[in-house]
């Protein structure tokens, strides 16, 4: 359950918490493809991503967000990280002109190029986790929604309902600890009437699955029902005008911010589309180092 | 005026089931009227038909002289506040000042008032220190409060509190009356509908409707109610604290006639001895 904790929102106040959501969410997406722009060669690539990392590092450090729930994060994703050195050093992709590893049998070569491969899909992984983080972590729930519907709303000429998806994201964001609050109550109530949770085979451990879950949809309908009650009583009418208690404002520091940050990523992609066989090392120390 | 008018209404969520059975029953503008009775007596029902949220095909209802149907229960609405009985079901936004402000929103109102209306009632219900807070992190006591601020907030003609107060300590019960003491006595025409298990909350009512099984077993203003209490004691009720002294004195011959509160009890006590 504890895993939930990882991207809430922290209450500090940051440079970056104060950026309008809707900045945030533009340049965590240019940040993104900027993350996944490639070099042809593996040393760039990679410097390129360790770069990254440590200016995201600092970032989270900036914005206080939770290193703990970060690392956890990672941990968690052991097994896609296992998957990952599997696929990409045991089945070595032919046609990568590639310098071999280890030979096994004198017939089945692992190469270099899986290694670096593996390695720099996972970090592409931990970088976007920790960019989500800072966006998550920096903004309140509320604002992000506003600034999505902000996004969505174009879309309200094809008569895109943008407000109302928008509203969903706000409750279910609302309701997610509430809810999680309340598995952990059921799964008290049920472990205290003898079902064991963490034991038995699967059998088992389906039947106590279903004696949380069943509750859990009953209680979660029930909610929803007084929860639709109470908006209407307050006068929620989706088709009508509402103004907005919240308003979200673009600083200059929002402008200075996208002026910096997004010419990076435009000459990072420049670099990336233009410059594809560009050496860093070669570039800049004028050593080869062959990969 | 009536604020409330009721005529055999009748209303099942099922079948087999009755919720609300024939109910009648007036409420006039300004009063403050309480409904009691135990649970699964229809009380909460009642409360939703009277707002519009669920509908009846027996029986009528009328706000303000206006019989509620599907076309206007919306414009209707936007005369009654409801307070419902759970906190957490009612707190929609994900902090205390947006849920407060969630129905100003609804009634569009101008964004540059906003803030301070919010900041008004969360002071009155003394939830000001916790306006960033969420849901999460707050007591029920705490989040009712908030609900109760938000529905206050929307300065409506009508309140119905379903049992808004039962989180509350007595504290913060006592707070909440004396708010509402406030509230009417700031706006004479508040009809204030509070829904109960607190026999003394109920004393302070001008008007009370007992119910039962979907049924109204009695009804009558304050006198009517309480000069009784061997009948509200045998409809299963307690009594309240000063209604139970002034009519064991009573029984002891001491002629009480014109005392309503406990001061006037004191004063009148002490110059017998
Ligand atoms: N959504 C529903 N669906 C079916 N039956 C319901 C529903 N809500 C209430 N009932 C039934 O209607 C009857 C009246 O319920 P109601 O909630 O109005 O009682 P109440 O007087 O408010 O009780 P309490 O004091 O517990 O709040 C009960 O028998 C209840 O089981
Ligand atoms: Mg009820």
């Amino acid at each position: 359950m504890d895993s939930i904790s990882f991207g809430r929102y922290v209450n500090y106040d940051s440079f970056i918490h104060r950026l309008d959501a809707r900045n945030k969410i533009l340049l965590l997406i240019a940040l993104m493809i900027m993350i996944f722009m490639p070099f042809s060669t593996w040393s760039t690539s990679l410097i390129f991503s360790l770069l990254y990392f440590i200016i995201l590092m600092i970032l989270m450090g900036v914005s206080h967000c939770s290193f703990k729930s970060f690392f956890k994060g990672i941990l968690s994703m052991w097994f896609l990280l296992l998957f990952l050195i599997i696929m990409f050093i045991f089945i070595p992709n032919p046609s990568l002109s590639s310098v071999p590893l280890y030979t096994f049998n004198e017939s089945y070569t692992i190469y270099w190029d899986g290694i670096y491969q593996a390695a720099y899909i996972f970090l592409r992984l931990i970088l976007m986790m920790s960019l989500t983080l800072i966006l998550t972590s920096t903004t309140k729930p509320l604002d992000l929604t506003y600034a999505l519907e902000w996004y969505m709303y174009p879309l309200n000429i094809i008569n895109f309902p943008s407000h109302t998806i928008a509203m969903m994201i706000s409750i279910a964001l609302r309701f997610i600890p509430t809810i999680l609050d309340e598995a952990k109550r059921i799964m008290k109530a049920q472990e205290s009437r003898g079902v064991d949770f963490s034991r038995g085979g699967l059998f088992k451990k389906v039947k106590a699955i279903i004696s949380l879950i069943i509750p859990l949809f009953v209680s979660a309908f029930d909610r929803s029902q007084q929860l639709s009650d109470a908006m209407e009583a307050r006068g929620y009418d989706p088709n009508s005008k509402r103004s907005r208690y919240r308003k979200l404002k673009f600083h200059l520091k929002d402008l200075i911010s996208a002026l910096i940050i997004l010419p990076i990523v435009a000459f990072i992609m420049y670099l990336s589309i233009a410059q594809n066989d560009l050496d860093i090392i070669y570039t800049l120390f004028k050593v080869e180092v062959g990969f | 005026m009536k604020a409330i008018s009721v005529k055999n209404l009748t209303y099942s969520y099922d079948e087999h089931h009755i919720a609300i059975d024939d109910i009648s029953f007036d409420i006039m503008q300004g009063s403050y009227v309480s409904i009691i009775g135990p649970n699964g007596s229809g009380k909460s029902t009642l409360a939703k038909l009277i707002d519009g949220l669920i509908s009846s095909n027996k029986g009528e209802i009328k706000i303000f002289d206006t019989t509620l149907d599907r076309k206007n229960v919306n414009k209707l609405r936007q005369r009654i506040g409801i307070v419902f009985q759970n906190p957490d079901n009612q707190f929609i936004s994900s902090t205390v000042e947006d849920d407060i402000a969630f129905g100003l929103e609804n009634q569009n109102v101008d964004p540059a008032l906003m803030k301070d209306i919010v900041l008004e009632y969360a002071k009155k219900v003394k939830m000001s220190d916790y306006l960033d807070k969420e849901p999460s992190n707050l007591s029920g006591g705490q989040k009712q409060r908030v609900a109760i601020a938000g529905v206050l907030a929307l300065n409506r003609d009508i309140i119905i509190f379903d049992e808004a107060t039962s989180m509350l300590d007595p504290k913060g019960r006592e707070d909440i009356r004396n708010l509402i003491k406030q509230l009417r006595k700031s706006n004479p025409n508040l009809t204030m509908l509070s829904i109960t298990h607190d026999i003394e909350e109920a004393y302070l009512s001008d008007y009370v409707i007992i119910l039962n099984k979907g049924k109204i077993v009695k009804q009558g203003n304050h006198d009517e109610i309480f000069s009784n209490l061997d009948e509200l004691k045998s409809l299963g009720f307690e009594t309240p604290f000063f209604a139970t002294i002034k009519e064991k004195l009573q029984k002891r011959g001491y002629d009480l006639k014109n005392i309503n509160n406990i001061e006037e009890l004191i004063n009148k006590l002490c110059q017998l001895m």
